[in-house]
């Protein structure tokens, strides 16, 4: 009998033949041996451009092409290896020293196992991601070398052979076949041996590293081989904290952190609904509080203490379990900053800590104090804990070195040694990193990630990547802030600026309309069509007309820049700005999404340039009724772009009677009518604190000038109006035609804030209940209350149409039963979508005649591009708004140097109408809308009648202790007085909402040597007048 | 309807005459030991081939063929399932505790639940013949038959041996109280069923069962279950010795089922199918080593119906119709019925009636079960098989 078993070594033929065999459990709970044939070939190249055989072997592709070979052929070569290397790291290494392969300083000519490269996917997926991008630039010379199909490097997993033994095993197979393969190919040639370099193994494994020098195989452990480069120091830094620690030996001293629970009793807990998971999500006010929504609950859950929170950081998702009853407490009234808390650990000294120092148990007993006081009527919220991270949403920090933590070493020069760095974001912990260049970072902007987070360590542990520069400097801190909220700011790759027009800035619409740039297009070249925008606009994306027509109605035109006509769906230059999501505005600085060519000239709309434009044409009465709505692509020639100011001039400018003035001030008459309807409908009429800054202000007047609020002119609200119309008419168009896949927008319900009665159940009740809340001593309370619900909605998010039911599309703010965004396709990746289902539901075929649905039409990718859109936006709305306050405190501080050059007195700040917006037991939150800045007042801060008038920080830190405060957590009203002064004339009492004068200034913190700048205020007076 | 198919007995009797039956007979019941139409002893097996693990995809696989062409293949595939009603039968098994604690009629057969002592339905087999339907008898039966002492070889527990087997195979398949493992045990006849397939089938599903490996479990208790990705870690489902433990015997094993005919006062083992059209009686016997790992323990023994019940008789010369006309003799009412108990004439053939003495029994069971008796050859002989 024949037998029927496939066996390597009984069979010779079978040798090209290997299958691959594992477990695989899918989400549904099943099982399966999962078996993969594996035939293994022997044309996979070397891809050395050193190799003679391998270009004659190499695999052509369909059209007759070999791949480029990546390896160079002069690999560069280190003090131990004079004739070149080519480097073979195992996954190991990868993990802990990405940072290092991605240095452009070193680690060029890499070869890069697929079974390196499958193990590493399984560990870590983002540092695959990171892999993948590395392999795929060129100039690292990263080559992907398939070790598993072929025949020689493919290794058959001995019997009792751990996987981690055979993978070493193939890393090392590969490495002396490579050598080797190299050395045939250079006797071929005729050339000695000698000349072939070096094949480097780098393992930090010790059987590995053993057993390669038993097999005659080059092998370094990371640190070794780095130690042998340029720069050895500053590289050193970059491998992994975790790898330096395990290499130091385990079992050192006493675990502070509850260890977390298995991946398969959380899946448990999480299916069996006893435990929870959700985005750990940091206070920002108390570093020891944090929350986790979860769906079962209708109140985000509390975590409260280091111990509960358990190593977890702010971003990550976790799995929560709820704590029994009687440890449920109310949210903290208290201001509780890390750094403040903190001031004094010592990052080397880990025997004296303890998960909750004495500082912060005092902080916390004093929350449950206030818990059970009024247990009575208090409201205590479930608390929970953290049982384990579902999934590290760990990324590089920006932050600095804490001076203090430097301190005790000064002196001992390059010595490796323990720092802390201060993240930027408040809701991240002080990150340990071990450097040997603690004195040169001091007062840098420097780039961190976090390694680890072991059970004995107070604090995460991570390593150095690269300094932006010094703090303070206008390059670091706005590299800092495009860092911190993710902004890709790279300059365009040039696959990407491949994909612009040949022509260049001389693109111009075809004379011929023959050509087949008109086919589809409507020519509106006749209409008198202007842009407004705000001053020094250059991506116009929008232009409007209106006309009479002979029947009395009007047509009215909304021509949106026709960006989809450049940007085809798939390409180098789509995927880019699918990624990107959105331009990002900074104060001195704009990111765009799509190549400068684009934006500011070929798709914007310039006047007296020919443009091709999608336009949306309505017929409307006189009473602004829509009689008819058309969508056309089209080409327009723009007569004026307007500044709104200068629309406004002009509308004013009574003697003006042109046809272009004549269609603004009929639209402006349209806009009046439409923003009443819409409120009618119970639109809401929400505030946002908007503070522009024009930079480029002259230099010797006060600074703060540059600093503005925006003024809101009637011809703001005309534009807003027609785009708000547009973006409902095309949300109904497409939605109509892809009822699946439109890409649509929604604000999300609100959710209730503590301590106004609002009704949130429809906008309309809302805006009728905020129309209610007038403080007639106080003008300002209504924007504020209004600042505050814009704060609590859910900001607004894309979506597609077919993950949604139909009554849930409503746009809470607009009052529009359906709403997407089609106005802005320069900025927003989300608009160009837009544009080709619009171009597609309304049959526009396209230049070449095949639709340009394609790419947009599938769910699950539509589904994930909305995802990315929503965070690219979100993050470019935050690092708008932190660039201000960045420039804001940069005026301030300008501002105060300059008050102190004219008279000695020290930092005197400004003095400014504050309101207050949030009161807590030992401080508020004053927000300033002349500089639409908000910031916390600390107990020091309060000035109290008849006290000296000296503003000094320095002098004023140890106020604190002296001060004590009545807090009414029901009133919201805060008194604070000075300890054993308890008469009312010598206290200040605030509450919500009050308005306060205050003094703002921008002050160095001292006691941490280059430490950060921050805006201070002081609280002057609390009498309302 | 002489269709085979419908026989549930050993069937595919082939079509000798009366005489030749008669012969057959006569030469396998010889009270000096029979003499079989192969020459074999009557305890001695057809020569065979085995090997596992031949199915790559499968969690265990094996192959046997006999050397008169027929050969099987069983593959065993094993899934995770939740064990449904588990707290309601607990639940349940509380109350009767509580209840009626001396109720319990058959003690050492009631598992407590289900949950801790596994189900006998987590087991699933399927026999596919050739030139048979799913739903026809024979595989039906022949899988029933398999299944049964499968399903019912309960080690004994204790003595110092690792419990993981305590429960048997159901017991092996519990991963905790709300989860279990399925078994498909899917058994394929290549060959026609040139003889009654059950100890092929038998055997070669032993060896499979040995080569089945489950995946390793990672989580512990009552968790959801969670298993290694390494199929190189994957355990045995009857768990082998460890290195250490000298005797090889000492490992527990699925049971084997075999074929045993009693031909007279023989008992004749592996019958080929002549053999089995003029046995008294068929007999299937399950064994397996016992907890000691050296002797053997009978699991059970079912009688099959012997398809010589469905033959034509002989007629005996006295009879004869033909040659009794010469003798004018007219009485033609027992030659009507020529099956009518008459006394036997010896070298005609009568259709057997059943029935097993109890002294063949006792032979029989004595011969498998002894030291160094049939039972321990066939057992060795599948030890011996690399798995």
């Amino acid at each position: 009998m024949k037998s029927l078993r496939r066996d390597p070594s009984s069979n010779s033929q079978a040798a090209n033949v290997a299958s691959k065999v594992f477990v695989r459990s899918t989400r549904s709970g099943k099982v399966q041996k999962i078996v993969r044939e594996l035939y293994l070939r022997q044309d996979i190249p070397c891809s050395s451009k050193l190799c003679s055989i391998c270009p004659s072997i190499a695999p052509p592709d369909r059209n007759g092409n070999i791949a480029p070979f990546v390896l160079s052929d002069q690999p560069a070569g280190t003090k131990a290896f004079p004739r070149g290397h080519y480097l073979v790291p195992d996954t190991n290494a990868l993990m802990n020293g990405m940072d290092l392969f991605e240095h452009t300083g070193a680690f060029y000519d890499v070869i890069i196992l697929q079974t390196v490269l499958e193990e590493l996917r399984n560990l870590s997926l983002p540092l695959y991601n990171r892999l993948l991008a590395l392999i795929k630039t060129d100039d690292k010379r990263f080559y992907l070398f398939f070790n598993e199909f072929r025949l020689e490097t493919h290794v058959r997993r001995g019997a009792d052979e751990s996987i981690n033994d055979r993978n070493d095993r193939a890393v090392r197979t590969v490495a002396s076949w490579y050598s080797e393969h190299l050395k045939t190919s250079a006797a071929k040639k005729g050339k000695k041996a000698k000349s072939v370099p070096a094949i480097v193994v780098i393992t930090n494994d010790k059987g590995n590293l053993e057993k390669a020098r038993s097999e005659n195989v080059t092998a370094l452990s990371l640190s070794d081989y780095v130690s042998g480069l340029e720069d050895s120091e500053r590289l050193l830094d970059m491998i992994t904290e975790a790898q330096v620690r395990e290499s130091k030996g385990p079992g050192r001293g006493e675990l502070f952190y509850p260890e977390y629970y298995s991946m398969s009793k959380l899946q448990t807990g999480l299916r069996a609904g006893t435990l929870h998971q959700g985005v750990y999500n940091v206070s920002p006010y108390n570093y020891l509080e944090s929350s986790v929504k979860v769906p079962a609950f209708d109140k985000a859950l509390l975590i409260l203490g280091r111990d509960n929170s358990n190593r977890a950081i702010s971003g990550d998702i976790v799995a929560i379990e709820v704590l029994p009853k009687d440890q449920w407490k109310s949210p903290s009234t208290k201001l509780v900053d890390e750094e403040a808390v903190t001031r004094n650990d010592n990052p080397d000294s880990e025997e004296t800590e303890a998960v909750v120092s004495d500082k912060e148990r005092k902080a916390l007993q004093d929350e449950v104090k206030k818990a059970h006081g009024k247990s009575s009527e208090g409201n205590p919220q479930p608390t929970a804990k953290v049982v384990g991270i579902i999934k590290r949403n760990w990324r590089q920090y920006v932050g600095h070195v804490d001076s203090n933590s430097t301190g005790s070493q000064e002196t001992s020069g390059r010595r490796q040694q323990n720092v802390f760095v201060l993240p930027m974001d408040k809701k991240i912990p002080k990150i340990r990193l071990r450097t040997r260049q603690a004195s040169s970072l001091l007062g840098e902007r420097i780039l961190v990630t976090i390694d680890s987070w072991p059970r004995d360590s107070r604090y995460p542990s991570g390593h150095f990547i690269r300094s932006l520069g010094e703090l303070e400097t206008k390059g670091a801190e706005t590299e800092a802030l495009l860092l911190e909220y993710d902004v890709q700011y790279k300059p365009f790759p040039k696959a990407v600026t491949d994909c612009l027009p040949k022509e260049g800035h001389d693109w111009k619409v075809p004379q011929s309309k023959e050509d087949k740039g008109w086919k589809g297009r409507r020519d509106l070249r006749h209409l008198q069509v202007c842009s407004i925008d705000p001053p020094g606009c250059q991506d116009i994306d929008d232009a409007l007309h209106a006309r009479p027509l002979p029947n009395g109605n009007f047509e009215v035109g909304v021509h949106i820049a026709d960006v989809s006509h450049f940007v085809k769906p798939n390409n180098a230059m789509d995927l880019e700005a699918s990624i990107r999501g959105t331009t990002v505005y900074l104060v001195d600085k704009r990111i765009d999404m799509l190549p400068h060519l684009l934006g500011t000239d070929l798709c914007s709309l310039k006047c007296d340039v020919e443009r091709y434009a999608f336009s949306v044409l309505w017929e409307m009465t006189p009473n602004a009724e829509i009689v008819s709505s058309d969508f056309t692509k089209s080409v327009i020639l723009s007569r004026q772009s307007y500044s709104y100011e200068q629309a406004q001039l002009k509308i004013d400018d009574k003697s003006d009677t042109t046809e272009l003035t004549e269609s603004m001030r009929q639209l402006l008459r349209f806009s009046k009518i439409l923003r009443q309807k819409r409120y009618d409908a119970g639109a809401l009429n929400l505030a946002s604190p908007e503070v522009r800054i024009e930079a480029d202000a002259d230099e010797v007047g006060d600074p703060l000038n540059d600093v503005k609020t925006k003024a809101m002119l009637e011809t703001n609200s005309l534009v807003e109006e027609f785009m708000l119309l547009a973006n409902i008419s095309v949300a109904s168009k497409i939605y109509d035609s892809f009822s699946q896949t439109a890409l649509l927008h929604l604000i999300n319900q609100l959710s209730k804030k503590r301590n106004m009665e609002l009704d949130v159940s429809s906008s309309g009740a809302l805006a009728s209940s905020l129309d209610r809340c007038v403080d007639p001593k106080n003008p300002f309370f209504n924007t504020l209350v209004r600042i505050l619900a814009t704060r609590c909605m859910t900001s607004a998010e894309y979506f597609v149409a077919g993950a949604h039911a139909e009554p849930e599309f409503r746009h809470y703010g607009l009052a529009s039963p359906i709403y997407t965004h089609f106005t802005s396709p320069i900025r927003r990746y989300a608009d160009l979508l837009v544009h080709r289902q619009l171009a597609s539901a309304i049959g526009y075929e396209g230049e070449d005649g095949h639709a340009v649905i394609e790419g947009v039409a599938t769910r699950g990718k539509l589904e994930d591009i909305c995802r990315n859109i929503n965070y690219r936006h979100r993050n470019a709305q935050f690092a708008g708004r932190a660039s201000i306050e960045y420039y804001v405190g940069q005026a301030l501080k300008a501002r105060g140097e300059m008050e102190q050059k004219k008279n000695a007195d020290a930092d005197a700040g400004i003095k400014e109408e504050g309101y207050v917006m949030r009161v807590f037991e030992n401080g508020v939150v004053v927000f300033v809308p002349r500089f639409g800045i908000e910031g916390v007042v600390r107990l020091e801060d309060f000035v109290l009648p008849g006290e000296s008038a000296s503003f000094s920080a320095s002098e004023r830190r140890d106020l604190a202790i002296h001060r004590t405060t009545e807090f009414d957590p029901e009133e919201y009203t805060l008194r604070v007085e000075e300890k054993g002064h308890p008469e009312k004339e010598r206290s200040v009492q605030v509450e919500l909402f009050q308005r306060v004068q205050v003094n703002v200034s921008s002050v160095k913190e001292e006691g941490r040597g280059a430490g950060k700048r921050r805006v201070r205020i002081l609280i002057l007076d609390a009498s309302d007048k | 309807m002489s269709n085979p198919r419908q026989a549930s007995s050993a069937s595919q009797t082939p079509h000798l005459s009366p005489a030749e039956l008669s012969y057959l007979y006569t030469s396998l019941s010889l009270p000096k030991g029979p003499i079989r139409p192969d020459g074999r002893s009557p305890t001695q097996f057809r020569p065979l081939t085995a090997e596992t693990d031949i199915l790559p995809g499968t969690n265990g696989s094996a192959r046997i063929g006999f050397a008169d062409g027929t050969q099987a293949i069983v593959g065993v595939k094993a899934e995770v399932e939740k064990t449904v009603l588990a707290s309601d039968i607990l639940q349940q098994d509380v109350e009767n505790d509580l209840q009626a604690p001396s109720d319990r009629r058959d003690g050492a057969e009631s598992t407590p639940s289900a949950a801790a002592g596994g189900h006998g339905s987590w087991v699933q087999m399927s026999i596919e013949i050739p030139g048979f339907r799913d739903d026809d008898a024979l595989p039906v039966f022949l899988s029933e038959m398999m299944r049964e002492s499968l399903v019912g070889s309960v080690t004994d527990a204790g003595k110092g041996r690792d419990t993981e087997m305590a429960g048997g195979l159901k017991g092996r398949l519990v991963i905790n109280k709300r989860w279990h493992w399925r078994l498909y045990i899917d058994v394929l006849l290549l060959s026609q069923p040139l003889s009654y397939p059950l100890p092929l089938l038998s055997l070669t599903t032993h060896l499979a069962l040995l080569s089945t490996k489950l995946p390793k479990l990672k989580s512990q208790g009552e968790e959801d279950p969670f298993f290694d990705d390494d199929w190189g870690v994957a355990e045995h489902l009857y768990p082998r010795p460890s290195p250490s433990a000298s005797a090889t015997s000492s490992q527990i094993r699925p049971p084997v089922t075999l074929l045993v005919i009693s031909v007279g006062d023989n008992v004749i083992f592996d019958p080929n199918r002549e053999e089995i059209s003029v046995a008294d009686a068929v007999l299937a016997i399950s064994i397996t080593r016992n907890s000691e790992g050296q002797g053997l323990k009978l699991l059970s023994i079912r009688t099959i119906d012997p398809p010589s019940r469905l033959t034509q008789p002989g007629v005996p010369n006295s009879e004869n119709l033909s040659t009794m006309a010469a003798t004018g003799n007219s009485d033609n009412a027992a030659a009507a019925n020529p099956s009518a108990g008459q006394e036997e004439v010896p070298g005609v053939w009568r259709p057997r009636r059943g029935g097993i003495k109890r002294s063949v029994i006792t032979e029989l069971t004595r011969t498998v079960l002894k030291k160094g008796g049939v039972g321990e050859e066939v057992l060795e002989g599948l030890e011996g098989v690399e798995v």
